[in-house]
């Protein structure tokens, strides 16, 4: 074990021993600093708080852009999916057909009369051997298999061989199946299916009034027109998805942030008031909170909102919002209690007493800044949750009252016509689910940079 | 050294990936141990003692760990990284370890016989009761009262003192070679350490185990140990028994732990002297030698380059690592530091 | 155990009746009375029907009618389906819910053990990402959304194979009860995944599992019996609420999917504001909830023998 270095005077030259050793190697950082740093140090939360402030962009500003009127109905554009041709055909106004040329037409068995549009479609037939008690008419949209489900009928029974259909025409294929019916009713075997493909049109009159061409233009019929932009498309009643998604953004994110501020502020009173009173106000006071959280909280909303009555004309918004506000500010305050007993043991607290320090003192400088994280977090993940609670009893009907728009009840008017027209639903439950995802992210978030203790390990 | 020794680690080094970079948490650290023998490794928080013996036992988490270099042999065999010798885990069976906190060191939701059981069922092949029926027998051995009844107990219904005990007859319980005690009494109370310490010695007696000792307490150590690796920075910086550490220290960090240290010796006076300042950055280590910051006998070399070890007694077993037993540094006569005798 | 289990059924009785004055109090701060709504009724039928059912006495001796009638567990007589006990509609339609939210809670605790353990398992690599994406989907879209869905996956499952392999809504036998238990289970189960998998990671770094390793036991016998016991432990502890959000759940997948449960016929009755079923349905789910939660508490005490010896 020789060292083979050799070593000169210089290197045995005695060295001053560093006095002091802590040098601070980054500059000392507050508690939100320090939080704010480490938020922006997670992706997924950095980019929730950006979709959190894009939504709200959504919901105040984008009405101001899109100045469409969320009530207004568009007949002709009805459950409309986005992205389709809007382009129609100025027709004639419709006048009631009553069979001629019915038998003029060239081809045998069942066939259209004249043009089909989305105006009115003219079915003919040959007369069908044994249909004595007149023939059944079913509309599809979908080819109809060989299993012959034809759902409901169209006509239950006619007796002659034409029939005209004016009922709720879109421009969209459908399938035509004209049954005979023997003498008991019953429906023959036979049956003859034709598919049509219906054009958009509009008449002229009907054109104006929508503004669609101006009021000194000589329009021909035949001409195309284009009709009125619903970006997301429309709903069962022809109104624009993106200016009801947009109002009900409204109605949702309100009840989402302001009642769960309102009952997290209530629950941090109520808290912060037994934790820190303590002995038998404590007790009582937080056994009430228990009988409080013991109640059904979905079936006592409901109640609620019975209980407080709908006026007409009245949302809803505000009853909800009591009924929340009443059932969900235990747990906070049971939270908030229990910070303020573990802080008051903690010992930078005696310190603080024994250095003079007066109760407000106390209150202000310690105990409010380390519950503000929990308190923060607790109201982060209390959004997503009260979005649902709207959203849930706006679905089953118990919630915000139609016409005002919210995501829930949109998506409980979407879900009837799921099958058919699924971005109904589908716009206002993708809008809910981002804005959960990013509230519970960004929960996630804040929790991991303002506590430590809860950072949460993945 | 002719005869294999019976745990011989070689030149261990470990780091860890964190998010600061590479922490170089053991560098170079070399040490054996013989049956019936005690190794104490001395050192402060930090320093790499715990990650030493972890390392030996296969208990450090990689990633983020990382053996970089190094050996470790039981009998002479290669244990390092994979503690396992023809196809049996020698864990619990051939080298049993304690740690230092006992009360969170057990399984909450078991009972304390099961737990020493459970080894017995693994290592042994035994039945559950033919295993439950040892360990009260084990419980017995570490002079738990009342061992049949407390053996259903758990680790809740036990005091800090009792678990440690339990511990032990867990790490014992297949009579291994060698017993690693990762600071055994630093969460107990002051009289229930003396008991611990006893007992160790006791059964280390009975059954001739080595025994590795990993404190930063050197009363335990003065107690218990045979031998002394003191370690700062990650280095064994001196080694020797335990006359030699103490009473020839022969490395600056020796002597100021000392100095650190209680005693009864009236010519340091009554006070206490704290090593001032504090470990430096192992994620960046120094070039010299570590404690160089520290130092009150610092010299330039000390900060410009790596000291080699020394050895202080002719055999060697005795040995520092510092510039002071340079050669060309031994006329500068440091009060304090034992250098060996001339000739050596 | 026995004091405590005593202790924790006393308390849940005095919840109970908690629940029941709240009830009772929120029906009867209604402006006006529950008859006054009623069409062509007139004022002496008005005063017959407010006799049947107690409303001319004064609210407080209604109150004590009314607690001496549920403490004999007699709910009262619906308002809208004349002569028909609310006990009854509860006997006919709870079985059916509760079947659902057992069947829900089954598959989400299972589910929930299950995914959030293989995570934890294969910790950032490609199972987790998949099961962790699962899991954020399954926390964000509410339930609704979720059982419009199943229900669409039913319709094309069956039309794909060109018969009813599952039927896509109803009540009866298990295939009708799969999807909707399913759906049902989905939140819960994405809840619990993410509660375990914390669980489970914490736990691997705990003390005592670097215990078991020192021990030399192998890894099955490490997550079997040391892992996976503790990491499940606050699992129980949630399922308590757990099952009172599935219950509760449960109104949208019996609206969605046409089972007949309690829950659906609790919103027609507000639809329909049949005050007496209202009032009974709402204190026999208060009631149920609270005893669902103290038992899942005496269950757990059974597991974690900390709380079962204190």
């Amino acid at each position: 074990m020789t060292n083979d270095i050799r070593l000169s005077s210089r290197d045995l030259e005695h060295i001053a021993q560093e006095r002091v050793v802590e040098t601070l190697s980054r500059p000392s950082l507050s508690y939100w600093q320090d939080a704010w740093i480490r938020l922006k140090g997670n992706r997924r939360a950095l980019i929730s708080l950006y979709i959190v402030i894009a939504l709200l962009a959504f919901t105040l500003i984008g009405p101001l852009l899109w100045s469409v009127d969320p009530s207004v109905q568009d007949l002709d554009q009805i459950s409309q999916p986005p992205g389709v041709d809007r382009r129609a055909t100025l027709v004639a106004p419709h006048v009631p057909w009553h069979g001629g040329e019915a038998e003029t037409a060239a081809v045998d068995g069942l066939r259209i009369v004249g043009a089909a549009n989305s105006q009115a479609v003219r079915l003919a037939w040959d007369p069908i051997p044994g249909a004595v008690r007149g023939y059944r008419i079913y509309r599809n949209i979908f080819p109809i298999g060989p299993e012959k489900a034809y759902g409901l009928p169209l006509v239950m029974s006619i007796a002659g061989t034409w029939y005209e259909d004016l009922l709720d025409l879109k421009p969209r294929d459908y399938y035509y199946t004209v049954v005979g019916l023997d003498e008991h009713g019953v429906e023959l075997p036979d049956a003859e299916t034709i598919e049509v493909t219906l054009p958009r049109v509009i008449t002229i009159d009907e054109a104006r009034g929508r503004g669609l061409i101006a009021a000194d233009a000589t329009p021909q019929l035949g001409d195309p027109v284009t009709l009125a932009l619903h970006p997301l498309g429309t709903d069962a009643l022809g109104r624009d998805l993106l200016a009801r998604l947009m109002h009900g953004a409204r109605v949702s994110l309100f009840i989402g942030i302001v009642a769960p501020f309102l009952y997290v502020m209530i629950g941090v009173a109520y808290g912060a008031m037994a934790g820190f009173i303590g002995g038998r106000t404590d007790a009582v006071l937080m056994r009430f909170a228990d009988f409080v959280v013991a109640l059904p909280f979905l079936l006592f909303m409901i109640l609620f909102k019975v209980m407080f009555g709908l006026g007409a004309g009245e949302s809803g918004i505000v009853p909800m919002l009591i009924a929340m506000v009443i059932l969900s500010w235990p747990a906070t305050s049971r939270l908030v209690r229990g910070q303020i007993l573990s802080i008051r043991e903690e010992g930078y607290i005696g310190a603080s007493r024994l250095l003079g320090a007066a109760t407000p003192y106390l209150v202000m400088r310690h105990m409010i800044p380390n519950t503000m994280g929990v308190i923060l977090v607790t109201l982060t993940f209390a959004v997503p949750s009260a979005i649902f609670t709207e959203a849930f009893l706006s679905f089953i009907g118990m919630g915000v009252a139609p016409p005002t728009p919210s995501w829930g009840s949109m998506c409980n008017e979407g879900i009837k016509t799921m099958l058919t027209t699924p971005h109904e639903l589908l716009f206002p439950a993708i809008l809910i689910s981002i804005t959960v995802l990013a509230f519970n992210l960004l929960g996630d978030g804040l929790r991991d940079a303002l506590d430590a203790r809860m950072r949460s390990r993945e | 050294m002719s005869k294999t020794p019976l745990l011989a680690v070689e030149d261990l080094a470990v780091e860890f990936a964190t998010y600061g970079g590479r922490v170089k948490a053991v560098r170079g650290v070399s040490f054996s141990v013989d049956a019936g023998q005690t190794l104490a490794i001395v050192g402060e928080s930090g320093c790499g003692k715990s990650v030493t013996v972890q390392t030996v036992m296969g208990l450090i988490p990689i990633p983020p760990g990382h053996i970089t270099g190094g050996s470790a042999r039981l009998r002479g065999r290669e244990i390092l990284g994979r503690p396992i010798l023809d196809g049996k885990d020698i864990r619990g069976d051939q080298i049993g370890m304690i740690f230092q906190d006992p009360m969170t060191s057990l399984n909450p939701t078991m009972n304390i016989g099961s737990q020493i059981a459970e080894t017995l069922q693994v290592h042994r092949g035994q039945t559950y009761k033919q295993a439950f029926a040892r360990a009260v027998e084990l419980l017995e051995m570490v002079r738990i009262p009342e061992a049949e009844r407390r053996a259903k107990q758990y680790p809740f219904e036990f005091s800090g003192g009792m678990l440690q005990r339990a511990m032990i007859a867990t790490a014992i319980a297949c009579e291994p070679a060698v017993l690693i005690a990762d600071e055994p009494t630093t969460a107990l109370d002051v009289t229930i350490q003396a008991q611990i310490l006893d007992l160790m010695m006791e059964l280390q007696r009975s059954k001739d185990m080595a025994i590795i000792l990993i404190t930063h307490d050197l009363g335990v150590v003065a107690r218990m140990a045979d031998e002394v690796a003191v370690m700062y920075a990650g280095q064994i910086v001196e080694k020797g028994s335990v006359d030699d550490v103490f009473y020839r220290s022969s490395h600056p960090y020796t002597l100021g732990l000392r100095a650190a240290m209680p005693s009864n010796d009236r010519e340091h006076g009554h006070r206490l002297h704290p090593i001032d300042g504090s470990p430096p950055d192992l994620f960046h280590p120094p070039v010299g030698c570590g404690y160089c910051a520290r130092c009150p006998h610092a010299m330039r070399v000390c900060a410009e380059q790596p000291p080699a070890t020394h050895a202080i007694n002719t055999s060697g077993s005795h040995y520092s690592r510092c510039f002071l037993h340079h050669p060309d540094a031994r006329d500068k006569r440091v009060p304090g530091i034992h250098y060996p005798e001339a000739g050596a | 155990m026995f004091r405590y289990t005593l202790k924790r059924l006393v308390q849940g009785l005095i919840t109970v009746w908690f629940i029941a004055t709240a009830t009772f109090g929120a029906m009867h701060l209604v402006p006006g009375d529950p008859l006054s709504g009623e069409k062509a009724a007139s004022a002496e039928i008005q005063a017959n029907l407010r006799a049947k059912y107690g409303l001319d006495k004064p609210v407080l001796q209604q109150y004590f009618v009314y607690l001496g009638n549920i403490a004999r567990g007699d709910f009262g007589i619906s308002f809208t389906q004349k002569n028909r006990e609310v006990n009854d509609i509860i006997r006919e339609h709870f079985p059916v819910s509760a079947t659902m939210g057992l069947l829900a809670i089954l598959f989400a605790g299972a589910g929930g053990v299950l995914w959030g353990a293989l995570t934890a398992l294969f910790r950032n690599r490609l199972p987790d990402v998949i099961i962790m994406f699962l899991v954020i989907l399954g926390i964000s879209v509410p339930s609704f959304v979720m059982a419009a869905l199943g229900q669409l996956s039913l319709v094309k499952l069956n039309a794909f194979f060109g018969a009813t392999v599952l039927p896509v809504g109803g009540w009866g036998t298990v295939r009708h009860m799969l999807v909707p238990s399913l759906v049902l289970g989905l939140g819960t189960m994405a809840y619990l995944t993410r509660l375990m998998r914390s669980s489970m990671l914490e736990i691997v770094n705990a003390d005592f599992i670097r215990t078991a390793k020192a021990k030399g036991l192998p890894a099955a016998r490490i997550f079997s019996k040391h892992q996976l016991r503790n990491a499940s432990l606050p699992v129980v502890t949630v399922l308590g609420p757990a099952i009172a959000a599935i219950t509760t759940g449960g109104f949208v997948v019996e609206l969605v999917f046409a089972i007949p449960g309690l829950g659906r016929y609790f919103v027609q009755a507000v639809q329909q504001l049949d005050y007496t079923v209202i009032m009974g349905t709402t204190v026999f789910y208060g009631a149920f909830l609270v005893f669902m939660v103290i038992a899942v508490d005496l269950v757990y005490g059974l597991i974690d023998p900390r709380v079962r010896l204190q």
